[in-house]
């Protein structure tokens, strides 16, 4: 199979024609063999195979045409980026955040813009990041004081900070969220803004994580002028752009995670002594997992057949946070010397990986914020004031 | 295939007329009536999936011990299902065969006190057999145990039944439906337990406020609506990629929805909750007797995890 086929609905069809392509094509689309490298390492190797995956015509397969996309369902998408976490091929906590940012701009941008740089996110010329939470709006988002203001008819100005900027220091773009109304105004004074990274008074700094990498920063904002035709949706109605982004990340990329979730246990399967409890601790995880699995699928397929998703996802993503966790937790019980103290390429990344799992609980909104959205939206147990 | 509005309102009919039946009599036989009025036969032979999610969702939602899973275990052996004829269940826990070259061992369902026949599976999973024998010759007890109204009962056989081979395959789906069913009660119970202990969170006033309003309290409460709605979703995989394996996962995950749910909801119902005046207790009992059927939680567990190391191959079992 040399290209890829014409958009089909037919999933089944499109998962074999795609996994016959990738196991022909696995030496020019991976740079390395395993174990996955350092943050630079999986960056660069979803780069290449963004541009691979772009040539063949795979990448735009379930983008629309209008941004240079060849149309069919998101589904499409979906496969694509389960299909490469499960090879290593893309990391998907990396690779999802063209899931996230790519429909930002093609339902909120000028549609020229959305045609000038959607092709280049997707091909893998540009990395983009998400400069939502701020020092005092974390799981309180609404609170966010990043200024932006009007300067003459055309241009604004950006005064301000972010902060867990995930990959702003590779970024030549960022969705910015702004406040434009009054100081308290809170979800109603956001203004979303499409930002060059070189545009002169942006300066990020790197923080290092408790795994050793620097995978998101600070980034100021110091008279950063941005033309307002970069304005995304409406003056002061970003959150519905911020809101926007809730049903892809809790479909599409949810699912990636959960291939890339099943490749791990496949690996610990691999490398795991028999004996012990250690026939316990895996088959908990893989118990888990398939519940995650179910749950993530019946998602993508009420998010296709009605095309909205709501509450109910702060479901999913509980348990996408607590399989994860599980499942490190399980690589630490069965391989507890390969994560305290092997210093080898493989223990290496398996510690990498356990203490970023640490973090799946808070990113994307908290377990507790998660549990109150649960117990307010879904249990309908009223105000907890 | 029976359409989403449908299945609803199936739903609340059967849920209705067992919870009238429970109410006039917390006998199986009551239940039983009940569901043949409604034409269970006839649904499980024309729809044996959306029969099965409704029928056992019902029974775990009103807690009434009918025994529909005689009729699923006799159809998926290619029986057809009889009042009559009563099918010994796997030992507490596991599911091993119940029948040896001595007899057989195992539960039975309350089905099996008036049944003239009992049929037995026995042998080695590779290589079952199936046999019946008279229900005369066997030594029954009623289990009053943890939940006395379940209905179940130990059956003990001294003697090797007549006995003819059968189809690996067909014990294999046969453990599979009855797996799925058994965790349709238990999603069933579930949901009923994670409501009534709802209800009491907005009724009962401490501090001079609803105790839902505590976050501790809320916190608990979601995290037992997490554990059904995964439960409800490794069914409906189940349902979609039926195989031994989906239902071996979706009953384990039953096995620990249950017991996040009854931990949660019972701290939640505090005081009343370890009364036998509360609704709640009944709903407990059956899932721990129900968590015996077909295999426990933690012998499932076990028993992928030692696949998963002896292949070295981690299946996912179901796409999109």
């Amino acid at each position: 199979m040399s290209s890829p086929p014409e958009p089909v609905t037919d999933l089944a069809h499109y998962r074999a024609a795609l996994h016959a392509w990738l196991d022909a094509h696995h030496e020019e689309l991976a740079l390395r063999s395993e174990p996955p490298g350092t943050l630079d390492d999986r960056i660069a190797q979803m780069q290449h195979a963004k541009r691979v995956l772009f040539e063949a015509g795979w990448m735009q397969l379930g983008w629309p045409e209008r941004v240079g996309g060849r149309g069919g369902s998101p589904m499409l998408r979906t496969e694509l980026g389960a299909a490469l976490a499960a090879r290593d091929l893309a990391d998907p906590g990396l690779f999802s955040l063209v899931e996230v940012l790519a429909p930002t701009l093609i339902d909120f941008a000028p549609p020229a813009l959305a045609a000038e740089v959607v092709p280049r996110l997707l091909s893998g010329a540009e990395l983009w990041c998400q400069g939502f939470s701020e020092p005092d709006a974390g799981s309180d988002l609404a609170s966010l004081r990043c200024r932006a203001a009007p300067r003459g008819a055309s241009t604004w100005v950006i005064n301000g900070q972010k902060v867990w900027t995930s990959l702003a220091q590779y970024s030549d773009r960022c969705v910015l969220l702004t406040r434009t109304g009054p100081p308290e105004s809170r979800h109603r004074g956001i203004t979303a803004f499409f930002v060059d990274m070189d545009t002169p008074g942006i300066s990020v700094r790197p923080i290092e994580m408790i795994n050793g990498e620097q995978e998101f920063c600070e980034v100021f904002f110091d008279d950063v002028v941005v033309p307002a035709d970069r304005i995304l949706g409406e003056v002061d109605r970003g959150w519905a752009v911020a809101m926007s982004i809730l049903p892809y990340e809790r479909s599409s990329c949810f699912w990636q995670r959960v291939a890339y979730l099943y490749r791990r246990l496949q690996r610990l399967v691999d490398a795991a002594p028999d004996g012990g409890r250690t026939a316990e601790v895996v088959g908990e995880a893989y118990v888990q997992l398939f519940a995650l699995r179910a749950r993530s699928r019946a998602t993508q397929h009420r998010l296709a057949d009605t095309g909205t998703l709501g509450a109910e996802t702060s479901i999913d993503k509980v348990l996408v946070a607590t399989a994860d966790q599980t499942l490190y937790d399980a690589v630490r019980r069965v391989l507890p010397e390969g994560i305290a103290l092997d210093d080898g390429a493989a223990a290496e990344a398996w510690r990498r990986e356990y203490l970023y799992s640490r973090a799946a609980t808070i990113y994307g909104g908290t377990l507790e914020v998660q549990r109150n959205i649960i117990a307010r939206r879904l249990l309908e147990l009223g105000s907890d004031e | 295939m029976i359409d989403a509005d449908e299945r609803a309102q199936m739903q609340e009919t059967v849920r209705g007329a067992l919870a009238a039946a429970v109410a006039a009599s917390g006998e199986p036989a009551a239940a039983d009536a009940a569901l043949a009025k409604l034409g269970w036969l006839e649904l499980l032979r024309d729809e044996p999936d959306d029969a099965i999610a409704i029928v056992f969702g019902a029974l775990g939602a009103t807690n009434a011990a009918a025994t529909a899973l005689d009729d699923v275990l006799l159809a998926a052996l290619g029986r057809e299902p009889r009042a009559d004829l009563a099918v010994v269940l796997p030992r507490f826990g596991t599911w091993e065969l119940p029948g040896t070259d001595r007899g057989a061992e195992g539960l039975a369902t309350a089905r099996a006190a008036t049944a003239e026949t009992l049929l037995v599976v026995g042998g080695t999973a590779p290589e079952p057999w199936i046999g019946s024998a008279r229900r005369k010759d066997a030594e029954l007890r009623a289990v009053h145990g943890i939940d006395p109204a379940a209905g179940l009962h130990t059956v003990r056989l001294g003697g090797a039944p007549d006995v003819e081979r059968l189809d690996a395959a067909i014990w294999r789906s046969t453990v599979a439906r009855g797996r799925r069913a058994v965790a349709h009660q238990i999603l069933g119970a579930s949901r009923t337990m994670l409501g009534l202990a709802r209800t009491h969170a907005l009724e009962r006033i401490q501090f001079g406020r609803p105790i839902a309003r505590f976050q501790a309290v809320r916190h608990r409460l979601a995290d037992a609506l997490v554990a059904v709605e995964a439960l409800d979703a490794a069914l409906g995989a189940a349902r979609d990629e039926p195989s031994p394996d989906t239902a071996a996962l979706a009953k384990a995950v039953a096995g620990r929805t249950a017991h996040t749910v009854a931990r949660h909801c019972q701290q939640v119902l505090a005081g009343i909750g370890f009364t036998t005046e509360h609704a709640f207790h009944p709903f407990l009992r059956r899932t721990l007797a129900l968590e015996g059927l077909f295999g426990s939680a933690d012998a499932i567990v076990l028993d992928v995890g030692r696949r998963l190391l002896a292949t070295r191959q981690v299946p996912t079992l179901i796409e999109l």
